[in-house]
């Protein structure tokens, strides 16, 4: 049986961050509820599945270790966005500034990657650097934080790169030492900012959903599949002639169509006839 | 507008460089070692990156000018081309571009005195061949311009090289590097066009058929030789009204004496190309027309392919000599 997960129309977000001061709020913010006591790394869900949100704790290992263990538990589809928030020092900016990310160097070997960042961004756009041990030196200007490169190397493996955002709010720097954060001033730093994050997840919701709509098969194409035996490769063939139907003005009941197929060849041929000599009107494309 | 520029750390002085970040003066400058960095990375999403794309200037390394493919030409023995920028601002539905780099954003290339070099060699080795150059091959020959001004640098060359013929091929309506200096003999500003009603839907960002008319009708009465290019031809209802109208207006436009030469060109996609471009617009109507696979390529049929191009050359052959029109099969 072939099932058909894009059935309902929804975009997908999936959350790592590392300390339940930093996710408090957005827990909150988004209705979710802890799925399971048991699980290696806290997860939490709200009702429609839409927003998943993972507690990594500190550290690239961490955060590269519970981003794979989201994508697996939470099954996320091809047009999930990824978002990593959490707190940063930096040797710029002010205390409680919200950033986003367009550049990441990996403390430990020296590698740079390079997130987009969200179109037409109110917020400041830095560099950050990731490191293993905390670090006061901040006369380099950079964000510095303990797991996002970690966290862009696992998620750019399974999501497009414009689905990824690293999200920072500016908690210690020269003029703010950081043995002074606590959990209540980290908890602070976010809950200020939600109306910011709100605007950021929209824009994600928004690409998300885009894609959703770009990826998810036509219904008729779940149907066909679980009636008759089709390969991979038929399947491609399958939604390619399906999708090409569905955007036509072919208003024939496909399934009408199909009644006395005895097998999936005979289902393409039908299909791939409708096709084969329709001429676009390009008055009404 | 471009909100972010890559800028490779080897060129970030360079003057090219410095005017062109001068234009943009909000953008945000992120410097890199090179441009593989940030172009065409696994799991970019074209599509996404199409609304926003990033400037990247970059040094290019190699393949200054390269053999045209074959089929591609309009009359010379050999043909090259040449790229200072990779991909376009445009969106035309049926471009090979769409499926040629998983990233949209623009590389320009800013050591445009290596391509000089690379071309004069090439014209040095062949004396006794005709030779044609084509600017806008993985990108729009003059739509990034004002940004790039690589057409101010390279015609100067081509002025000095009288025996070589070279092609700027475009639908931008930019004109500013030809309305100052006097026409060349050698140099050819080629138009891409289509019926206007199938250009509305595919040409996506484009100056519209009339306003590339208009452009070419204003260069025309300079003095300048003109190309039209009907590359690639597009199937539909009422194809041949819809060709046959856009003819006439061309032609009606531009004195006879103006244009170099017309080609027509078939839509073609490889296998795996075409599959690229479709997941990325499934429900574009370019794809509902009746196309086939056949060898590893997506097209027309041969009987729509030689249909449409013998229809549109008869055409044409009304007003132009048949030596002055080329099929392109490229």
């Amino acid at each position: 049986m072939i099932e058909d997960i894009t059935k309902e129309e929804k975009f997908s977000i999936r959350w790592v961050i590392a300390l339940k001061d930093e996710a408090e709020i957005i827990i909150q913010q988004y209705r979710m509820k802890l799925l399971s006591e048991k699980s290696v790394f806290p997860i939490f869900k709200n009702s429609e599945e839409t927003h998943w949100l993972i507690l990594s704790g500190i550290g690239r290992h961490n955060a590269s270790a519970a981003t794979l263990y989201l994508y697996e538990k939470s099954k996320a589809p091809k047009w999930t966005a990824w978002i990593n928030i959490g707190i940063a020092g930096c040797g710029v900016g002010h205390f409680g500034d919200l950033c986003l990310v367009d550049k990441i160097i990996n403390n430990s070997d020296g590698k740079v990657s390079f997130p987009s960042a969200m179109k037409n961004s109110p917020f400041p756009r830095m560099e950050l650097l990731t490191t293993d041990i905390p670090i006061i030196d901040y006369t380099s200007k950079k964000l510095i934080d303990m797991e996002a490169c970690a966290f862009y190397d696992a998620t750019s493996k399974f999501s497009s790169r414009e689905l990824i955002s690293i999200v920072k709010v500016i908690s210690d720097g020269p003029s703010n030492n950081i043995k002074n954060l606590n959990r209540s001033i980290i908890s602070k730093l976010i809950t200020t900012n939600i109306s910011n994050i709100i605007k950021i997840v929209l824009y994600y919701e928004s690409l998300s959903l885009d894609e959703y709509k770009r990826l998810k098969k036509p219904e008729i194409f779940y149907k066909i599949c679980n009636q008759w035996h089709f390969t991979v490769s038929q399947q491609h063939q399958l939604e390619r002639v399906l999708r090409r139907i569905a955007t036509s003005n072919i208003k024939e009941n496909i399934l009408n169509l199909l009644k006395d197929c005895r097998n999936s060849k005979s289902v393409m041929n039908i299909l791939n006839k409708q096709m084969e000599s329709y001429e676009v009107d390009w008055r009404n494309a | 507008m471009i909100e972010t520029i890559y800028i490779e750390k080897k060129i970030k002085d360079h003057p090219r460089t410095i005017s062109i970040l001068s234009k943009f003066k909000k953008a945000r400058h992120i410097e890199i070692d090179k441009y593989g960095e940030v172009f065409n990375k696994h799991n970019q999403n074209f599509r996404i990156q199409k609304n926003n794309p990033a400037l990247i200037l970059a040094y290019k390394k190699e393949g200054y000018v390269l053999p045209a493919p074959e089929g591609f030409g309009i009359g010379s023995s050999k043909n090259y081309y040449f790229s200072h920028m990779y991909n376009c601002i445009y969106d035309c539905r049926y471009c090979f571009l769409q499926g040629m780099y998983s990233s949209a954003n623009y590389v320009v290339f800013v050591n445009f005195e290596d391509f000089d070099d690379e071309i004069k060699k090439i014209i040095q080795k062949h004396p006794e061949d005709s030779l044609t150059f084509f600017s806008g091959y993985d990108c729009d020959s003059l739509a990034l311009e004002k940004v790039t001004g690589f057409a101010k640098h390279i015609i100067p060359f081509f002025q000095k090289h009288p025996n070589v013929d070279v092609e700027f091929r475009t639908k931008s309506i930019q004109i500013e590097p030809f309305s100052l200096i006097k026409p060349m003999d050698n140099l050819v500003i080629a138009y891409s066009l289509m019926p206007d009603l199938i250009s509305k839907s595919l040409d996506n960002k484009t100056p519209s058929i009339l306003k590339r008319i208009n452009a070419m009708s204003v260069l025309a009465s300079k003095g300048w030789k003109i190309g039209l290019r009907f590359d690639p031809l597009i199937h539909g209802k009422d194809w041949k009204d819809l060709y046959t109208k856009m003819i006439i207006m061309v032609f009606n436009s531009i004195p006879v004496s103006s244009i170099h030469s017309v080609s027509f060109g078939p839509l073609r996609f490889p296998k795996q190309m075409f599959k690229d471009i479709f997941k990325l617009y499934p429900n574009e109507p370019l794809f509902l027309g009746p196309l086939l696979q056949n060898k590893g390529i997506i097209s027309y049929s041969n009987e729509i392919e030689q249909e449409m191009t013998f229809f549109c050359k008869e055409l044409t052959a009304k007003y132009i000599n048949e030596s002055q029109i080329f099929k392109c099969s490229a």
